[in-house]
């Protein structure tokens, strides 16, 4: 669905953002890129939306060299859900707000209405159909992003630090949708600090750092390096620490991490 | 130790809702303690700080009865400038309390405002500089720090005022984890070495847990609960208010129901692991 | 843009110049300003700039300024072409381009050389209120994190399909709706925060706040401006009495 071949890309200031990256994701995979700040995940994003072109090496996207598109016509495909919702709530209803990208993209009148109703609903923020979208919470707002992303359907969804001034319910949640568009053949692709938010949706993880790829891998495996969590200054989830504290010793009750979690309920 | 910080009975209604955001809150905290508000989101965190700092009343006015008290004095009868040289606020935004074109002139920032004479000020200047070990960005401008960089200054520009209460409103939010793990170490060494008393307010409680005293939460406007951190994570309320109990704290409940939790209750993964490796389980 | 930022805006240099008082930067600038002014002939022009171009190598920003000049250069062209359609005069109209490219250059060398907290020490001379002062400094401070704001903006639009550079000067207007509404409403949340903050750092706590750094001029400063003002004086006097306004 998604790939670099040898991507560097150099921003103005010289900054090398990122250095050679090469990576393959399938399509139905959930990705999480995880890394200190500044480590280039954004950068690696917005070489998936096209709002980066690369410097040399090339991303495909469904096939699709992102050099030869634009960012309208792969946005089609590719949904992303920026940090911060301020940064694109404009319209004067709520309603309106996903209608937005719908209209761009020429869906008829009948399907906006329809995808519409359907996304207010699954985000349960039908009461504000009429309202205006700055008037909603801080989780709210998060959530309607979402929502105007998920209207469009498109195949690949992309989230930039979805849990930042979430509570823990919200977030529960949260990684339910998550799972749900996996279990409904989405590549989901997850850009978080939140290392005990990721641990039980249990991803594909990749770790980077200045620009490059340290660790590619599923969690289970990955989250055992500490090696490579060190030195991308990444924390390993707590219950993978409690495993390694036990399997170091002779009377290790788990044989695996995936175990911990099932065993300790850490999977909900 | 002395009170700091007393709060009997606060209510407060902003003029534009119809709900109270703080209903019948009450708390104490002693000097020097380092106190973990948590909750879900629009639960009145945020309000109750204000009114511990003085916006409210003195910035936000509204329906307000109840006594707010910070070091004896009543926060509603002192004006913004006492407030703000016993109370120091770290917003969670740090990107917005810097105001100045270098980090050394935003430090002094609070300090020019009372209009402290020059030596004094670059005394204090210097000395916040040196606590938070930000020597090398004393001349560096705002937008040539990153975001951990900037936080530090802004707390610098709180600490040079000598606060004896501090409120950090949600400070980890926008940081990677070791970062936040150095800030959550900042607090816990500016403790012991001012006696600083902390308020903070903070969704990613496995971090804190180690650094604070006391957790307090708060639902709907009022307290809910408040304990040490162990009672409060521990007890089977805690989950229902919506607040993130740490994974490993759920292991250990887990395992109480099969009796096979250590009963000291551990807060960290690498003391539970080496406890249960020892052979218990 | 580019010509703005790379004309205008402060970098930290360590030169001899950026070092001056700020106030010695301003009167210089402001008698280069002058002299160009006072120029009659394009040869005393070619002085001046000769003078402006040393400054801009003591203050080691020659590269800079000379990007600026030539990015000047091409709009100077046009002032060229439409003063020679008009006038008909070629001396005089090649006066004019060049003029503007050193008007543009002594001004240019004042704000690349002076940081905005020197900018603030220089309104501060001018006695200008605490809270016009303070509204300058925000309003330079923020304008990176205003920028990246707009960048952000456009990047999240740009996500949901929306074509800045596609249809008629109508459309594109319209298209403009959805990146400033967000521009909008984030200032304002912008400035909300703001005012927290500077009420908890005690604001206007007292009528005459103190200042951390205070600028005082030293021997140098004072070298500097005796001798900018003697150097001005003189070529005043010579572009006026001594030298011919036409190259002989």
């Amino acid at each position: 669905m998604i790939e670099f071949k040898d991507v560097t890309f150099v921003h103005q200031n010289g900054v090398r953002a990122l250095d050679s990256v090469s990576l393959e994701v399938g399509k139905g995979e959930t990705v999480a890129v995880v890394g200190e700040n500044g480590a280039g995940k954004t950068t690696l994003v917005k070489h998936v939306t096209g709002l980066l072109k690369p410097k040399s090496g090339k991303v495909l996207v469904d096939g699709v060299d992102t050099r030869e598109t634009s960012t309208a016509q792969l946005s089609r495909k590719v949904g992303v859900a920026f940090q911060n919702p301020d940064h694109q709530l404009f319209s004067e209803s709520v309603e309106k707000e996903m209608a937005f990208a719908l209209r761009n993209f020429g869906f008829p009148p009948e399907l906006v209405e329809k995808r519409v109703s359907w996304g207010l609903e699954l985000f349960g923020l039908e009461e504000y159909r009429e309202s205006s979208p700055l008037v909603l919470s801080g989780g709210e707002k998060k959530r309607l992003t979402l929502a105007c992303i998920l209207a469009w359907d498109p195949e690949v969804i992309i989230l930039d630090e979805p849990t930042v001034g979430q509570d823990a319910i919200q977030k529960e949640k949260l990684a339910g949708t998550i799972r749900l568009l996996t279990s409904t053949g989405k590549t989901v692709v997850v850009v978080s600090h939140d290392i005990e938010f990721l641990w039980p949706i249990q991803p594909r993880v990749i770790v980077m750092k200045g620009g490059r790829i340290l660790g590619d891998g599923m969690a289970a495996e990955l989250m055992l390096r500490k090696d490579v969590l060190d030195s991308a200054r990444v924390a390993q989830p707590q219950l993978v620490t409690f495993f390694e504290g036990l399997s170091r010793r002779p009377k290790a009750t788990f044989a695996d991490p995936l175990e911990v979690r099932r065993w300790a309920g850490g999977n909900r | 130790m002395g009170r700091i910080l007393e709060i009997q009975r606060l209510n407060f209604r902003y003029p534009d809702s119809r709900k109270k955001a703080v209903v019948d809150f009450d708390l104490e905290v002693s000097e020097g303690e380092v106190v973990v508000l948590a909750g879900p989101s629009g639960c009145g965190k945020s309000t109750l700080l204000r009114a511990v700092n003085g916006l409210i009343p003195h910035m936000y006015t509204g329906e307000y009865s109840g006594e707010v008290k910070v070091a004896g004095s009543s926060v509603k009868d002192s004006s913004m400038r006492d407030l703000a040289q016993t109370v120091g606020f770290l917003f969670q935004n740090p990107e917005n309390q810097i105001f100045m074109f270098t980090v050394e002139r935003d430090v002094a920032f609070g300090l020019e405002n009372l209009g402290v004479e020059r030596e004094e000020m670059r005394r204090r200047v210097d000395e916040a500089i040196r606590l938070l070990g930000i020597e090398d960005l004393a001349q560096r401008a705002p937008h040539e720090l990153s975001d951990g960089q900037k936080q530090r200054v802004a707390l610098a520009g709180v600490l040079a005022m000598s606060p004896k209460l501090v409120i950090l409103d949600e400070p980890t939010s926008l940081l990677d984890p070791r970062t936040a793990m150095e800030l959550v170490d900042l607090v816990s060494r500016l403790r012991k070495e001012l006696g600083t008393t902390f308020v903070v307010v903070e969704h990613r409680l496995e971090l804190l847990v180690k650094v604070a005293d006391r957790l307090v939460v708060m639902s709907g406007g009022t307290k809910v609960l408040d304990g040490t951190p162990r009672d409060v994570l521990f007890g089977d309320e805690a989950e229902g208010y919506g607040i993130s109990v740490p994974a490993i704290t759920r292991v250990q409940k887990m395992l109480a129901k099969d009796r096979l939790a250590p009963t000291e209750r551990l807060l960290t993964a690498e003391e539970l692991a080496a406890r249960l490796g020892r052979g218990a389980a | 843009m580019m010509w703005l930022s790379g004309g205008f805006v402060f970098r930290r240099g360590t030169s001899v110049y950026h070092r001056l008082d700020p106030r010695v930067k301003l009167l210089i600038s402001l008698l280069m300003f002058s002299v160009t002014l006072m120029v009659q002939a394009l040869y005393q022009l070619a002085m001046v700039i000769s003078v402006m171009v040393a400054v801009a190598a003591v203050a080691t920003v020659l590269r800079r300024v000379a990007r600026t000049m030539l990015l000047t250069a091409s709009f100077s062209g046009f002032i060229f072409a439409i003063n020679l359609l008009a006038t008909g005069n070629l001396a005089s109209s090649a006066l004019y381009a060049v003029r503007f490219v050193a008007i543009v250059v002594s001004t240019s060398l004042f704000f690349i050389t002076t940081s905005p907290d020197e900018l603030e020490q220089v309104m501060k001379t001018f006695r200008l209120p605490r809270d016009v002062v303070f509204a300058f400094v925000t309003a330079v401070r923020f304008i990176p994190v205003m920028m990246l704001d707009t960048l952000q903006i456009m990047d999240a639009q740009k996500s949901r399909g929306l074509e800045l550079e596609k249809g008629n000067l109508l459309k594109r207007v319209r298209n403009m709706v959805p990146i400033l509404i967000p521009l909008v409403v984030n200032s304002v949340i912008r400035s909300g925060e703001l005012a927290e903050a500077m009420e908890s750092r005690a604001y206007g706590a007292v009528p005459k706040p103190t200042s951390l750094v205070k600028y005082r001029a030293r021997p140098v400063d004072k070298a500097v401006t005796v001798l900018a003002i003697l150097l001005f004086a003189l070529t005043a006097y010579s572009f006026y009495f001594l030298l011919p306004a036409h190259f002989p």
